[in-house]
């Protein structure tokens, strides 16, 4: 059955949630599923703006058909030819074959080199500025690239102020038949994955997503349609302040993330002690994680929210322990800057976690390692004589913090 | 190229060697002898407008070319080496960065009196541990609002103590290698800088050379050259251009070598006729002069290529490199010819060897000027070459606080008061011989002690701050005051408690390295340049007889109760001040091109800014023109 919602006049949702996707992009795990968001316009002539998933195929279609209601489809819009988006690309071009495609240039090209046989008579290559009419409704193409593909683009209908933004705006989780960011209490269910989905996905990118927002800050924006995730119609200085702070790099909050990398527990232990000794000088917005058994992806979107990171990791074969060397690295590949730093570490013979840590974090921008070097140095376990190196830690986090 | 000088040239060169002659070349063994600076000929040279050669009218310049300088360096260093350095790093060194950098104030500030030779000017860059690696520069300038405070000491520097205006170059920025390295104008006379005793130098003696010393001088901010972060482009700049007038005088010092020497060689007979018809004596003088006429091209070309603005760097280092090496050969020949005549003092010869061989080492070493030259040809080597250079003070960063005001009582009233606050608590206290790698404090004595009877007021002072008794090597080694084993330094004792407390001890390296991780040093001593001061959290300059027993009566608190298990005392470091740079950001693939690594692979040298990337590069990832990059500042 089709299961389609309405955004406002003349503009459809013709998506689907899938909820079977264990890993998105086969990398980042997802507990509440995800949506692909495709939308119709039905003007005088009609627009599907992007396609869905394979996984969702079925559903697209049906929801699809059922807007158009018996009318051609005239017009495509690809504003991202990412696979999640442009899998079912065929499936229209099958029972739609004259449709006529915009999108960039290197969509074009992209959509090519994944094996789609294109129709070039068929196709309308826009740059930025360029536009598009449909009867009532004209669009502008705003130029997007490399938020987060370089083939990216936005579609604003400048008739009813609907910006459709590919994957900028866009989060995990299924919408289980909601649609709108009103229609859920966005700051409690939903801000942990946006953010998530943000920092891992397009997080790199923050001076792109800047040149985008300062062009969006020209138009005025009634409906928000994103590619995964809700439809924003209100509160847009919420999700564009997290963007602000995402983008920039700034963090959202002051506060700690403790990370700790631990084979028996000792460096787990100190980590606590640390958490412990801060919470008693009334620093209590801490997150401590252990980096074998939590995914980079939620420690990625952690770090962008929080202003102060502790590194407590044992030395492994002479260098960082490797889950603990990876979320560095992913942490460097994701452009993570502007963070204060603190690290502790652990060895039973050549102590080395501490030094390399400092280097690896040398390598990315704007990083300040609290008291310029090694903070707390544990041989094995912590024992008495490391505890006023821990507690002094503790006193140059607050401090820090109460900047 | 003309391969020829202009008759408006060699007018100029008449009216200097003339004056050369006339004014210096009597005096210059005298001058040479006694180390002595050629005031008046230096003021006679000002009045002649030789002081200003190459610089626009406008300021006060005579507005010739840079040929005319060099040739007017060339004909001085002719009769002396000295006098012609003294005219280059004045021209090329001291007024140059403030043509070339200043803005239109500090201009006609500075310029009409350095051109007219009415103030000298000087510069400087070269520091005990940077030399050729200016990233190794340790003077700081601290921004405090209005002004900098300029703190450290620059070494080797040609003429001072007679200049008056000092171009001086300093870390406003710390941890970022070069980048974080500012131009300051500073002036003669300003409170807290000093100079150091003159060099007694191999050569070039008539040339004013010392150390600067900086402490606590307050630069107003309008002194500042260029921009923040600009002093590497405007030293290495300048150095190129320097590096003529240096080729200039080694090209004099070795013409006047070479002529002395054919004058000598057609007047001694031997063997029945002049050497000069000896054809080892000839063939010396072919070589020599054939060697002359190739450095002197080369110096005037580089000339040229600078007038026109036409890049000259290599073709500089390429004279300043060729000019020197051949100086050193041609100054030998030359007293090879003059036989055991030229290896008396009071010999031009003998002088000229000398003054030589100091141009193949300043301005850029001739080691460095072949690094320069094959960088322009085979582009940097590797990447590493812009990495920022992390260095720290010997002993992490510090307060740095004098206490200046008041008596001497005052000063030791205020130490101790800033030491209470710290949380340090005097009622507890160590036993006087607590091993030095386990004690919680330590009062130590280093040569500045003076006599064997003074311990006694480190011993009083060790009582009544509850602290251990250490020492300076020299003092456990040498004077042996104390036992070996109490000496704190890199090859002895580390201390790493919470309070070290300097007597007398002037801060060398090797100790630093001793208390490099103490969490308060405070340092006593006379000598206000003394490196401890720049180590240290607090300071009193003074004599040890006299605070010492001051601080041993502020700090006694009769019997001292056992300390309990020491709390290493931790303090916050400051956030490292961090210099924004520009990135390249690639719409096609979200690569970065970063101006300081360039694209090695694509022969673009690191260093060069994005608007001067050559025509045809694209995107080394994804083949994107340099149109479809943004520009960021992180």
């Amino acid at each position: 059955m089709n299961c389609y919602r309405k955004v406002t006049d003349d503009l459809y949702w013709v998506g689907g949630n899938d909820r079977r996707l264990a890993l998105f992009e086969n990398i980042h795990p997802l507990y509440h599923g995800v949506s692909y968001n495709a939308y119709v316009l039905l003007d005088e002539k009609t627009v599907l703006f992007d396609t869905a998933d394979w996984a969702v195929g079925r559903q697209f279609i049906e929801n699809v058909k059922a807007v158009l209601d018996g009318r051609p489809l005239d017009y495509l819009v690809i504003n991202h030819v990412e696979p999640d988006h442009a899998a079912t690309l065929e499936e229209i071009l099958l029972r739609w074959p004259d449709v006529q495609m915009i999108m960039t240039a290197k969509a074009a090209m992209f959509l090519r080199n994944f094996g789609y046989t294109l129709n070039g008579d068929n196709i309308r290559e826009v740059k930025e500025g360029d536009t598009a009419s449909f009867g009532k409704h004209t669009v502008a193409f705003v130029m997007a690239p490399m938020v987060h593909w370089p083939e990216a683009m936005m579609t604003f209908d400048t008739t009813n102020g609907v910006l459709f933004s590919a994957d900028a705006f866009g989060s995990f989780r299924s919408l289980d038949g909601k649609l709108f960011a009103d229609e859920f209490d966005f700051d409690r269910e939903w801000i942990d994955e946006a953010r998530r989905y943000y920092t891992n996905i397009v997080g790199k990118y923050g001076p792109q997503v800047q040149a985008v927002l300062k062009k969006a800050a020209k138009v005025d924006i009634k409906y928000l349609c994103p590619l995964h995730g809700p439809v924003w119609r209100k509160d847009f200085g919420y999700i564009l302040d997290k963007y602000q702070h995402w983008s920039t790099y700034t963090p959202e909050e002051k506060g700690v993330m403790i990370v700790y990398a631990s084979m028996y527990g000792n460096t787990e232990n100190t980590a606590e002690l640390l958490a412990a000794k801060l919470a008693a000088k009334g620093v209590t917005n801490t997150r401590l994680y252990d980096v074998s058994s939590t995914h980079v992806s939620y420690l990625i979107s952690d770090l962008f929210k929080y202003s102060h990171i502790v590194f407590a990791s044992v030395t492994y074969n002479l260098g960082i322990f490797p889950p603990m060397h990876n979320f560095l690295a992913d942490m460097k590949a994701l452009n993570l800057q502007n963070r204060t730093c603190a690290i502790i570490e652990n060895g039973s013979w050549a102590i080395q976690s501490g030094k390399l840590i400092k280097e690896a974090l040398s390598g990315m921008k704007k990083m300040t390692v609290l008291g310029d070097d090694v903070s707390v140095t544990i041989n094995s376990s912590c024992r008495e004589q490391n505890v006023a190196d821990v507690e002094s830690l503790a006193d140059a986090l607050a401090a820090d913090l109460s900047k | 190229m003309l391969y020829q000088t202009t008759p408006a040239h060699e007018e100029l060169r008449a009216k200097v060697r003339a004056f050369a002659e006339a004014e210096v070349k009597p005096i210059a063994f005298s001058l040479d002898k006694n180390n002595e600076f050629p005031r008046d000929a230096v003021r006679k040279m000002g009045e002649l407008g030789l002081m200003g050669l190459p610089y626009e009218t406008e300021y006060g310049g005579a507005g010739a070319d840079v040929l005319s300088y060099a040739i007017a360096v060339e004909e001085l260093a002719r009769v002396d080496g000295g006098t012609g350095v003294i005219l280059s790093a004045h021209t090329s060194l001291g007024t140059y960065p403030i043509a070339a950098f200043g803005n239109e104030e500090q201009k006609r500030k500075y310029l009409p009196d350095l051109c007219s030779g009415r103030k000298v000017g000087a510069f400087g860059l070269t520091e005990p541990n940077a030399g050729s690696d200016a990233g190794g520069t340790e003077t700081t300038a601290e921004d405090r609002g209005d002004y900098y405070l300029l703190n450290g000491n620059k070494i080797f520097i040609t003429n001072g103590g007679e200049a008056d205006t000092y171009v001086v170059f300093a870390v406003t920025t710390p941890g970022i290698g070069t980048r974080g390295i500012s131009a300051l104008i500073v002036e003669k006379g300003w409170e807290g800088f000093t100079f150091g005793d003159h060099y007694d130098k191999m050569g070039i003696r008539s040339s004013a050379t010392c150390e600067l010393n900086f402490n606590n001088v307050k630069v107003p901010k309008e002194n500042l050259l260029g921009k923040e972060g600009m002093g590497f482009k405007i030293a290495m700049s300048t150095l190129d251009g320097g590096r003529i007038g240096i080729a200039a005088q080694a090209l004099g010092i070795a013409q006047g070598a070479y002529e002395a020497a054919v004058e000598y060689s057609k007047e001694r007979v031997q063997f029945g006729r002049p050497i000069c018809q000896q054809q080892a004596i000839a063939f010396k003088i072919a070589d020599m002069a054939t060697k002359l006429r190739c450095a002197r091209f080369l110096v005037y070309s580089a000339a040229e290529l600078k007038q026109a603005h036409a890049p000259y760097g290599m073709e500089a280092a390429m004279a300043k490199q060729y000019a020197s090496d051949i100086a050193l050969e041609v100054t030998n020949d030359a007293m090879q010819i003059f036989g055991g005549a030229g290896f008396m003092k009071g010999m031009e010869v003998e002088r000229f060897y000398r003054d030589a061989k100091i141009t193949t080492i300043y301005e850029g070493t001739n080691e460095i000027q072949r690094v320069v030259i094959a960088a322009h040809i085979l582009g940097k080597a590797g990447k590493a070459s812009s990495a920022p250079v992390q260095r720290q003070a010997e002993t992490s960063i510090r307060k740095k606080i004098l206490f200046k005001d008041g008596s001497a009582q005052d000063k030791v009233e205020a130490l101790v008061a800033a030491l209470k606050k710290d949380g340090h608590d005097f009622t507890v206290g160590i036993p006087a011989d607590t091993p030095i790698v386990q004690a919680e404090r330590v009062v130590s004595a280093g040569k500045g002690i003076g006599e064997r009877g003074n311990m006694k007021l480190i011993e009083d002072l060790a009582r009544a701050a509850g602290a251990a008794i250490g020492s300076s090597r020299p003092v456990a080694e040498t004077l042996q005051y104390v036992p070996l084993n109490r000496y704190v330094g890199m090859s002895g004792q580390k201390f790493t408690g919470n309070l070290y407390i300097a007597c007398g001890i002037s801060g060398a390296v090797q100790h630093l390295k001793g208390i490099k991780d103490a969490a308060y040093v405070v340092a006593i001593n006379n000598d206000p340049n003394a490196k401890i001061f720049k180590n240290c959290d607090y300071g009193i300059v003074g004599d040890v007889t006299e605070i010492l027993p001051l601080l041993t009566a502020a700090l006694d608190t009769g019997e001292k109760q056992p300390a309990p298990p020491m709390v290493k005392m931790k303090r916050v470091a400051p956030k490292k001040p961090y210099a924004p740079q520009k990135y390249y950001v690639c719409t096609g693939c979200g690569n970065e091109y970063d101006p300081l690594r360039g694209d090695p692979e694509n022969e673009v040298k690191p260093g060069t800014a994005f608007k001067d990337i050559p025509a045809g590069w694209m995107c080394p990832h994804c083949g994107e023109t340099p149109d479809g990059f943004i520009e960021i500042e992180v």
